[in-house]
């Protein structure tokens, strides 16, 4: 099964090479959707595992344990239906092609599932209808 | 074949064959030219898009004292003033004033009329020139669509009969008026509905003109002169439809009887405000020849592909590129290919030619003959400086 979870370093953990022990420890697969570390602060990464839903239970169980904060609940894109004018100009930045537009009636559709919350298409809506919901 | 009298009186008596132009393309398929010219009395076309070159005349009604108005905002977006003493223009493409009173940084004049389209309420922040017929210094207050005298969309550059397609052979994103552009030939942005689009099933405007009655943000409006930049003289395919940016319409129309859900303030990062506007245009069938233009699909139909990453007058091409291979998501450019996206809305577009069906369907719209044509033969002329 896969889960996509945001996990977040302390500084101590940094160095943990961690989509390398999820493999080899527990034969999860990483997808990594987004990752951001700077100085001096705590690193963040948006990933998808995909395995065995025991080992990734123990997965996420051995990473609580060593002080990364698994957090399940995932930044979502939401679409305002009222706002949206199915211009489609965010289909052409959408690197997952998950916002497209419908060869028939040409409205705008959105696969959740393919998105990987990258943002790009906030700015570019025009009409402000594309939000995050955290 | 016949006239837009005979088929007002259609309309009238309940009798008038109407398409919308997306149907109408499928039954000229299917039917042929000679047969659907005989049945079809109009078809209807539609677009929705941003059209920077709009903006909105508001007469306020005169105060007690009265005010001869020097400086206007209105929820802090600069109105100008200089005719009388309370006509204020507002321009789609204004930016808010930094430092005023607006909730949101991202807002401009397109907001502004959309928002009192929309029956919102707008405040108005005012300096008078004070003179022996108007003493009064300043004027604060809060109006609304209901509460000015007049209000009515005075555009001086909408529908361009065709446009371009915006791209980045740079090496960092711009932001651009067709929104973002990622480097490296990232994405393609074109901004005209193709076959949909008004200007291009009449391409040489030969039922349009001035005084045609248009649907103009949900309620009617006209056609009053050509617009800013129009150039009739672009260069044609065999179809007579021009291979970029050609012919524009200045139009005008009542906003107080506009619907706002085609009447939408919107914004470019990193560019600047405008009004996203639907506006429907019938084309009566006068005849074979006018139907048959009417035909154009996509795959005849074409767009040049633009640079932007040259910031000059002219700007690198790489080409045209035909509405079929815009409207299929990509198009390769430099062997590599790129993702196309549309700014123009083509769902809306369908909806506004449907609108406009229905009401001459209903004898709510009746269709006029222009009082004059357009000009077919005016120069776009450079403004190149001189005697420096």
């Amino acid at each position: 099964m896969k889960k996509r979870l945001t996990l977040t370093f302390p500084k101590r953990t940094i160095n943990m090479p961690i989509t390398y022990r999820l493999a080899k420890d527990f034969n999860v697969a990483a997808n990594i959707f987004r990752a951001h570390v700077a100085p001096d602060q705590v690193g963040k990464l948006l990933v998808e595992l995909s395995g065995d839903i025991d080992q990734l239970d123990a997965a996420i169980e051995w990473m609580r344990a060593n002080h990364i904060e698994v957090s399940l609940v995932n930044r979502e894109i939401a679409i305002d239906q009222d706002s949206c004018v199915h211009c489609g100009l965010c289909t052409g930045v959408c690197p997952t092609e998950s916002l497209q537009l419908d060869p028939q009636t040409h409205k705008l559709t959105f696969t959740r599932s393919r998105c990987i919350v990258c943002e790009q298409c906030l700015p570019s809506c025009p009409v402000q209808a594309i939000s995050t919901n955290l | 074949m016949r006239t837009v009298a005979e088929i007002n009186d259609k309309i009238r008596r309940g009798t008038v064959t109407v398409w919308t132009i997306t149907e109408a393309k499928a039954l000229i398929a299917q039917m042929g030219v000679a047969q659907a010219a005989k049945t079809v009395d109009v078809i209807t076309t539609g677009t929705f898009e941003p059209m920077e070159g709009s903006g909105a005349m508001i007469n306020l009604g005169h105060t007690d004292p009265p005010i001869k108005i020097v400086e206007c905002h209105l929820d802090g977006v600069l109105a100008y003033s200089g005719f009388g003493a309370v006509d204020l223009y507002i321009g789609a493409g204004q930016m808010a004033t930094p430092g005023r009173e607006s909730e949101a940084e991202e807002k401009g004049g397109g907001h502004v009329i959309a928002d009192l389209v929309a029956d919102k309420s707008v405040t108005l922040s005012a300096i008078g020139q004070m003179t022996d017929c108007y003493p009064r210094a300043s004027l604060d207050t809060t109006i609304t669509r209901d509460r000015i005298n007049q209000f009515y969309l005075f555009n001086p550059r909408n529908l361009y009969q065709n446009f371009i397609v915006g791209v980045n052979g740079g090496d960092r994103p711009l932001s651009t008026y067709l929104g973002p552009l990622q480097p490296r030939l990232g994405n393609a942005v074109y901004a005209n509905s193709g076959a949909l689009s008004p200007l291009l099933n009449d391409p040489e405007l030969n039922t349009i003109g001035i005084g045609t009655r248009i649907l103009l943000g949900g309620g009617e409006g006209y056609i009053t002169w050509e617009g800013t930049q129009h150039f009739p003289l672009q260069r044609r395919l065999p179809n007579r439809t021009p291979v970029g940016p050609a012919a524009t319409l200045a139009v005008i129309g009542d906003a107080k009887r506009m619907n706002a859900s085609w009447v939408r303030g919107c914004y470019f990062k990193g560019y600047g405000p405008s009004l996203m506007l639907g506006i429907g245009i019938p084309i009566p069938i006068l005849n074979e020849e006018v139907l048959m233009r009417c035909s154009v699909s996509d795959q005849d139909l074409v767009a040049p592909v633009i640079d932007f990453s040259i910031p000059r007058r002219v700007r690198p091409t790489f080409g045209l590129v035909s509405y079929a291979q815009l409207k299929s998501g990509r198009l390769t450019l430099e062997g590599k290919t790129v993702r196309t996206a549309p700014l123009s809305s083509l769902y809306f577009a369908q909806q506004v030619a449907l609108d406009l069906k229905q009401r001459i369907d209903d004898a709510e719209f009746e269709l006029t003959a222009p009082v004059q044509s357009l000009p077919t033969d005016t120069r776009f002329m450079p403004q190149d400086s001189w005697g420096q």
